[in-house]
Order: C-alpha cells, then sequence, then structure tokens
C-alpha cells in the first residue's frame, strides 16, 4: 500500500492529509476514521489538515438548496417533542396505535412489505420486528417485555461507519415513523437507556439488539 | 465569543495565528445548537443551507442524492454540534468538513459496494480531545502561499481533488497515470505541502 518509504511521523501525517483531501479508497478511509477514533494524535492530524485546506472550501458555489427542514425534523423529532414529559400519552397512543395498525392489518388485503428485519437475543427472549414499508418504519416487540422500571429502549439506525441515531424510543410495544428503506450495511439496533432516551443523543446504555437492514 | 484562555499564548508558532473568531456568526449558532435550541438549529440551516448544498452537489453530482444528504448533514449537526469547539476553527470549516465526509463516505460506498461490520465501532465516542485543539491553532502559514511551492499541475490535483473529493482511482484516469504512479505523485505533494506549511 505504501508506495514511498517516508519517516513514521510523515507518513502518519500525509495518511491525514490523505483522509481530508479524501482520495482513499472505502477500506484505506474506514480505516483511517476508525484510527481517528482510537488515536487523539491521528485525531488532531486530521484537525489540523481540516483547517489547513480550510481556504479552498472558498472554491465550492452556493447551491440553492430546498427547504427541508420539515423532513429533518420529522427525522430528528419522531412523534412527539420531548417524550420524558407525556411519558404515558405516548405510551397510550402506541398502544392506540398498535390496535389501530392490527385491525388495518386484519381488514386490508396484503402486500409484502419491502423489507423485514427481525432483532432478536440469542435465546430469541426479546424480539423486535422492524419492518420497512412504502417509506414507513414500524418496530413492533415481538416477544419479552419493555425495559425494567426507570429505563426505556431505544432505536437507532446506523449507517456504515457513522454515528447511531436515534429513531425514538421504543416504549410502548410498537413504534411507527416515516424512514425510507437504507442502502444495504446500515444497522438497526436497540440500546438500554434512562427513561426519556439518551441524554447524550448518542447510545450511552449496553446494545441489546441489532439486526442488517437495507436492500 | 472564543475566549480560549487556556493556553492560548503558549502556541509555539503563533507569529501568525489565526484571528479570533469574532467575526463567525455560524460558531455562536452551533453552540446554541449543542444545547439543543431548535430555534437556532432552523435558523443555521437558513443561514447555511446553500452552501452546503454547494459542496454535497459538487461532490455527489446529483442533486435527488445531494438533497438526501443535505437531511442526514443537518441530523449528524443536531447530534454533533457538541463537538464542535469555536477555539478550534470557523463554524463553517467545522459544517463543510462534516459534509465532504458525508458525501466521500457516501461516492466511495457507492463505487465499491462492499459490506462492513465496523458499524457498531460508531458507538464509541468520537469527541477530539483538547490537544486537537493547540495542533489546529497552531497551523500558521496559509495553505494558499504553500500552493505556490507546487508545481502547477500538483497543486491543480490537489485541489481537484479536494472540491471534487477525487479519489486516487479517480485521479489516476483523470490524469492516464497508473493508480500507484498517481499515489506517489499526489503523496509527494503533500509532504511538500506539509514542509511548506512547517517553515
Amino acid at each position: 500500500m505504501i508506495d514511498i518509504p517516508l519517516p513514521p511521523e510523515d507518513e502518519e501525517d500525509t495518511l491525514a492529509a490523505e483522509y481530508v483531501l479524501g482520495v482513499l479508497d472505502l477500506a484505506d478511509r474506514t480505516a483511517a476514521e476508525a484510527r481517528a477514533k482510537a488515536e487523539p494524535a491521528f485525531a488532531a492530524r486530521i484537525a489540523a489538515w481540516e483547517q489547513n485546506f480550510a481556504e479552498l472550501n472558498e472554491g465550492y458555489a452556493d447551491a440553492p438548496a430546498p427547504n427541508l427542514l420539515p423532513q429533518i425534523e420529522a427525522r430528528l423529532f419522531p412523534q412527539t417533542a420531548r417524550p420524558q414529559f407525556n411519558w404515558f400519552r405516548l405510551f397510550r397512543a402506541a398502544g392506540l396505535l398498535a390496535a389501530l395498525l392490527l385491525a388495518l392489518a386484519l381488514v386490508m388485503p396484503r402486500n409484502a412489505p419491502d423489507f423485514v428485519a427481525r432483532l432478536a437475543t440469542k435465546d430469541a427472549t426479546l424480539a423486535y420486528e422492524a419492518r420497512f414499508d412504502d417509506g414507513r418504519l414500524t418496530v413492533t416487540r415481538v416477544a419479552g417485555g419493555s425495559a425494567e422500571s426507570g429505563r426505556v429502549h431505544q432505536l437507532w439506525i446506523i449507517a456504515p461507519g457513522e454515528a447511531p441515531i436515534s429513531l425514538g424510543l421504543l416504549a410502548g410495544t410498537d413504534l411507527t415513523l416515516d424512514y425510507p428503506l437504507p442502502p444495504p450495511g446500515w444497522l438497526l439496533a436497540v440500546s438500554v437507556e434512562p427513561e426519556g432516551g439518551s441524554p447524550s443523543g448518542l447510545p450511552t446504555g449496553p446494545v441489546i439488539l441489532s439486526a442488517q437492514v437495507g436492500a | 465569543m472564543a475566549g480560549g484562555g487556556d493556553g492560548g499564548g503558549d502556541i509555539p508558532h503563533g507569529c501568525l495565528m489565526m484571528p479570533r473568531m469574532t467575526e463567525d456568526p455560524i460558531a455562536p449558532l452551533l453552540v446554541r445548537v449543542a444545547a439543543q435550541d431548535r430555534a437556532a438549529f432552523r435558523d443555521l440551516y437558513r443561514a447555511t443551507a446553500s452552501k452546503l448544498m454547494g459542496v454535497l452537489l459538487r461532490i455527489l453530482a446529483e442533486r435527488a442524492e445531494a438533497e438526501d444528504a443535505l437531511q442526514e448533514l443537518f441530523i449528524r449537526v443536531w447530534l454533533r454540534a457538541g463537538r464542535y469547539d469555536s477555539d478550534r476553527g470557523r463554524g463553517m470549516t467545522w459544517l463543510i468538513a462534516l459534509a465532504r465526509n458525508l458525501a466521500i463516505d457516501r461516492i466511495r460506498a457507492r463505487r465499491e459496494t462492499t459490506s462492513d461490520d465496523k458499524s457498531m465501532e460508531a458507538v464509541a465516542d468520537t469527541a477530539p480531545r483538547a490537544e486537537t485543539r493547540m495542533v489546529a491553532m497552531g497551523e500558521a502559514r496559509r495553505v494558499s502561499d504553500c500552493f505556490a511551492t507546487l508545481e502547477p499541475a500538483q497543486a491543480e490535483a490537489v485541489q481537484g481533488a479536494y472540491l471534487a473529493g477525487l479519489s486516487y482511482v479517480d485521479l489516476a484516469a483523470r490524469h492516464g497515470v497508473p493508480l500507484n504512479t498517481m499515489r506517489t505523485w499526489l503523496r509527494r505533494s503533500l509532504v511538500k505541502l506539509k514542509e511548506c506549511l512547517e517553515r
């Protein structure tokens, strides 16, 4: 992989520059990202090159951007604005929604969903089923109970190499939101978080379930 | 607003230090977004979406994909704004770095569809440490001065790669040279740039 021998320090710094420049292939890029997470010194080199090259950003022309805030906010704040305050209402609403969906499911002729994944523990005592269908994602608990008192199951989606994004709390048995079927290699995961959800925006508790999704 | 009392005077090559970030309207918005301020999030979108759309469109080339990436970008901005540190650079620089990384990851993944199991590693917190700041602030010399020390074709290749998010494979095809030649050539340019920046 390495073509010109460089002193180790230059080697590392050049790799950081290559990463920031964006010339690495996927495998090398992923490796560099992993290294930045593990080694603060390497992350610092990346940050330095980002500043070095920042002047080149003037070369990017503005492009008209549509107002995508409604979609962004719908993905960031699904269902409810502040789950910690209307916990029981959310629970009831989720139950009602589940009942409604079940009734609909029984009445309507069924089309096969776009993608179904099962997130289950090894012994299958806890399982959720994730169903992507026509731009909607429905996650239903099909085995086991909700998290212990004072805790909640939180659903995350993770793009390859990226930080998890919260899709919401699995407070009841069911969570439905607008979410398109992602490309292959994405993960759905469930972590155990304090009531009201992760305070940091990233999983803080153990990740208990995960499954690959996407097509 | 960039207080930066922690060691600002200890920066080794401080003669040409970046000016304090007093004229950065984006930085305070990011600080408010980090505190979950949704009004600031909307203001930030309105202030930066067209520049960031320009970045995403340049790299991804397709408007539909760029719009999709713009949504994802702002989701990340909401979740990661807490990692922005106004002492380390301008708000827009941070946003553009985020946008470029997102877009480049997408085109690399698009071209070499591979499955990887590394996704869960992302669960670890990736906030950079304090020492990052020192390195970033210590970079004194402007990169444009240093581009002048490269052959024009080299400078153009580096700048073109940066702006369009080209890979070594893309660059080799564009310049009609073998991949390894391209890599060696570009790495030499980067070493030269670094030598200049450190002088």
